[in-house]
């Protein structure tokens, strides 16, 4: 059996004795969709529905997401990758689940595919972390010795840049929105109801796909997710005209980890960076 | 008619029709392939299976413009935008697109209100259909067969081609076809052409996917049927994120919505794409939202798609393009859903 | 002609807004290219806030507080300096020229300080020239 293998029946076997135990009442995890490269995120209720829970290259979403989804005070388990794991750190930061409430069933894994192109997802274009920092059971042997470099070596290109050129990127890039908004809702963080973009008062931008509305809200969501934001990738995935959104998202994760020496969702006790202000504080993060 | 263009004289063709005015046709994008407007000839491509977001916007843009306005003391200064298509081709539409067309007709033309900017577009615009290639296999996630259209049908095409050894056949299929055709000033195929081109279309047509058929009828009946089967609908829909990309690259998708975009004191009235999938859809004024959980707007979508507008327009609205489970996120495949809600 | 800047000064009531008020009744020679907007603590200040201005046509957004340590509120502008300093990361990555967005901490007894700052600001701003960046185009249906 393969390492992958074992983590799927180690999966089942852990949801179904904490379903039987009624330590949770839900395990989300990954079922077959419409084949077993495309997978769907899916919530087992019941002991029966174990049996459809699959781990396999292609599950890639990233099931935080849906923690938000259930009322507070629910028993969940959830299958976390390293950079879900640290997507559900930053929701208990924010208080947005207790960790009491959940069961984290952790798996360390690299080579992960993108279902959309059935290509293996490129390393460089996601976090560097490998094992879960968060987990109350492994479901496989932790990864160690992978060459992962820095997380933000993707963006030496882009900073090398004139303002002048990299502005021409970003406007070509943000021109091809369409406003399908999947980077939003594909987001473990972007819970707000409502979002900045369903106000009308103020509007910030216009809800037909002009220019300069996808720049305000594509620039405003990197801010909203400064600090937040724990390099799953699955905005650009999601995005059906393959904006690289990652790359800014990246961007201010490195100012944000530079100015205030935390990265997102590392540690539960942390506090998120941008609603606190620390001792070291200076005016050098201005310059 | 039918006339013959080959490989060499490709590039000629594509260019005489970007004389006769706008041309559509696919393009290789970064990744997937794209309905665009056309200005350079030797970017057309028909070596692609489905381009990523359907044809409709060539009738049915994402922006439209309505009316123009201006805010004056007391009021406002206003011109409706004047609805001026030149005629226009769209060059290798496949047959459930092309079958989209006339669905959407129904709704745009035939719902007591005529559409005027759909109808303009409509009238003037010549449908180059492109039957699928009875040789390649149905990508998994199409299901055009089971609604009963096949890979080569011929609704919603003015003319159709097919490809043989690098050369286009072309047959006119109706008036504003054999109108393009003669225009074009091409040459005609040999009666071996038409006898290839008849068994291409006939193969494609006896072309069944692993899908069974269903029936509108059918499916619409259950449906309502298992409207309040609030554990199915919650279990259907519990991977939906509720983004809205499914609605964009739905060729019969037709929700829009209306705002009137104001910048210091000028602005424009425009209609654009809205989704059923997103959360304030149904948001009223005073705040309450019939819709506030997931699983109630994706069962609105299947319920309109299936069921509803069966009753209100007689067919399904759905052309089984596929485009819908290639693009989610979560890779949530409608037919899926309907299978089991005949079975539940 | 001569480019005139405009400029969209965000200051913060009880210091920076104050200061503005001192240089203007101690009679401070002082270019008048900003336009200013009173918030009662540099922390109200949404980042949104900024990029809007450049998208309205601003050629610089100017934002004044409290010093650190002498918010009228304690603390609020120990947050609005880190939300302010990302603010300024995220305009530099999105192309945006470096020198059209300034944060300076200016009290309310630096009357001075504050037409300093405006004079080298605008100075600054007239090199740049006008931002054609993020500002909206009168194609959009905008006016002037």
């Amino acid at each position: 059996m393969t390492a992958i293998q074992q983590i799927e029946e180690n999966l089942r076997r852990e949801a179904k004795g904490m379903l039987e135990r009624g330590e949770v009442s839900v395990v989300l995890g990954y079922a077959r969709g419409l084949d077993e490269k495309h997978p769907q995120p899916y919530a087992a209720h019941k002991v029966d529905e174990v049996a459809d829970l699959i781990f396999n290259e292609y599950c890639v979403h990233n099931l935080a997401r849906y923690l938000t989804r259930y009322p507070p005070g629910t028993k969940i388990a959830v299958v976390v990758k390293a950079a879900d794991s640290r997507a559900v750190v930053q929701l208990i930061q924010e208080e947005k689940v207790k960790r009491e409430d959940l069961r984290l069933l952790g798996i360390p894994v690299t080579g992960m595919k993108d279902p959309k192109t059935g290509e293996t997802i490129d390393r460089r274009t996601t976090g560097a972390v490998v094992n879960p920092v968060l987990y109350d059971v492994l479901l496989g042997e932790e990864i160690h010795g992978v060459q992962t470099g820095s997380p933000y070596d993707v963006l030496t290109e882009l900073e090398a840049m004139e303002t002048q050129e990299r502005w021409g990127y970003w406007k070509k890039e943000f021109e091809k929105c369409i406003r399908c908004f999947a980077c939003r809702k594909a987001c473990p963080m972007c819970y707000c109801d409502p979002c900045f973009m369903d106000a009308s008062r103020p509007r910030w931008a216009d809800k037909s796909p002009t220019a300069d509305g996808s720049l305000m809200y594509h620039l405003t969501r990197f801010y909203h997710l400064a600090g937040r934001c724990v390099d799953c990738g699955e905005c650009s995935r999601a995005c059906p005209v393959n904006i690289p959104l990652y790359l800014f998202h990246k961007k201010m994760a490195k100012e944000c980890e530079a100015m205030f020496q935390q990265a997102a969702g590392m540690k539960c006790e942390d506090k998120p960076v941008m609603v606190t202000f620390g001792d070291q504080d200076s005016d050098e993060m201005l310059k | 008619m039918f006339k013959k263009v080959t490989l060499e004289k490709r590039i000629d063709f594509v260019s005489a029709l970007m004389e006769k005015g706008p041309l559509f046709a696919p393009v290789k994008g970064e990744k997937d392939f794209e309905f665009q407007r056309i200005t350079d000839p030797s970017v057309v491509t028909l070596d692609f299976y489905n381009t990523s977001m359907s044809p409709k916007f060539v009738f049915f843009p994402q922006s439209e413009d309505l009316i123009r306005y201006r805010l004056v003391k007391n009021g406002a200064e206003s011109a409706p935008v004047p609805i001026d298509t030149p005629p226009s081709v769209i060059l290798g539409v496949r047959p459930c697109d092309a079958k989209s067309f006339e669905i959407m007709d129904r709704h745009f033309l035939g719902a007591g209100v005529i559409d005027p900017y759909w109808k303009e577009r409509r009238d003037k615009t010549t449908v180059i259909g492109y039957p699928f290639d009875p040789r390649t296999q149905p990508d998994p996630a199409d299901f055009y067969n089971a609604l009963g259209i096949r890979a080569a049908d011929t609704a919603g095409s003015d003319v159709l081609m097919i490809r043989r050894d690098g050369d286009l056949l072309l047959k006119s299929l109706t008036e504003k076809g054999s109108g393009l055709l003669t225009d074009l000033a091409l040459s005609d195929g040999s009666a071996d052409d038409e006898r290839a081109f008849e068994e291409i279309l006939r193969e494609g047509n006896d072309l069944r996917s692993r899908f069974l058929e269903i029936q509108d009828s059918e499916i619409a009946g259950k449906l309502s049927r298992i409207f309040e089967d609030k554990d199915f609908w919650e279990k259907t829909a519990e991977a939906c994120i509720g983004c809205g990309i499914c609605t964009f690259v739905c060729p019969t998708c037709y929700c829009f919505d209306i705002s009137d975009e104001t910048l210091f004191n000028e602005g424009m009235r425009k209609r654009f794409w809205d989704a059923c999938m997103f959360t304030d859809f149904t948001l009223e004024a005073s705040g309450h939202n019939p819709r506030p959980k997931i699983f109630q707007r994706y069962r609105q979508k299947v319920c309109h798609k299936y069921a509803y507008h069966v009753g209100k327009y007689g067919c399904i609205s759905c052309v089984g393009c596929g485009r819908c489970t290639r693009a989610c996120p979560v890779n949530i495949d409608i037919f899926s859903v309907i299978e089991k809600a005949l079975k539940r | 002609m001569d480019f005139e800047p405009r400029i969209i000064g965000i200051a913060c009531n009880w210091c920076t807004y104050t200061g503005a008020d001192l240089a203007g009744t101690t009679r401070l020679k002082y270019p008048q290219n900003v336009r200013t907007v009173r918030v009662m603590c540099s922390s109200r200040i949404n980042p949104s806030f900024v990029i809007r201005a450049f998208q309205l046509g601003a050629d610089g957004v100017l934002v004044g507080g409290c010093h650190p340590g002498d918010c009228h509120y304690g603390t609020g502008n120990l947050y609005a300096r880190r939300k302010l300093a990302i603010t300024k990361k995220l305009l530099e990555f999105a192309g945006m020229e470096p020198g059209r967005f300034r944060v300076e901490w200016i009290s309310a007894s630096e009357g001075n300080k504050y037409a300093e700052v405006v004079e080298s600001f605008t100075n600054d701003l007239k090199a740049l020239g006008p931002q054609t960046r993020f500002r909206i185009g009168k194609e959009r249906g905008g006016g002037q």
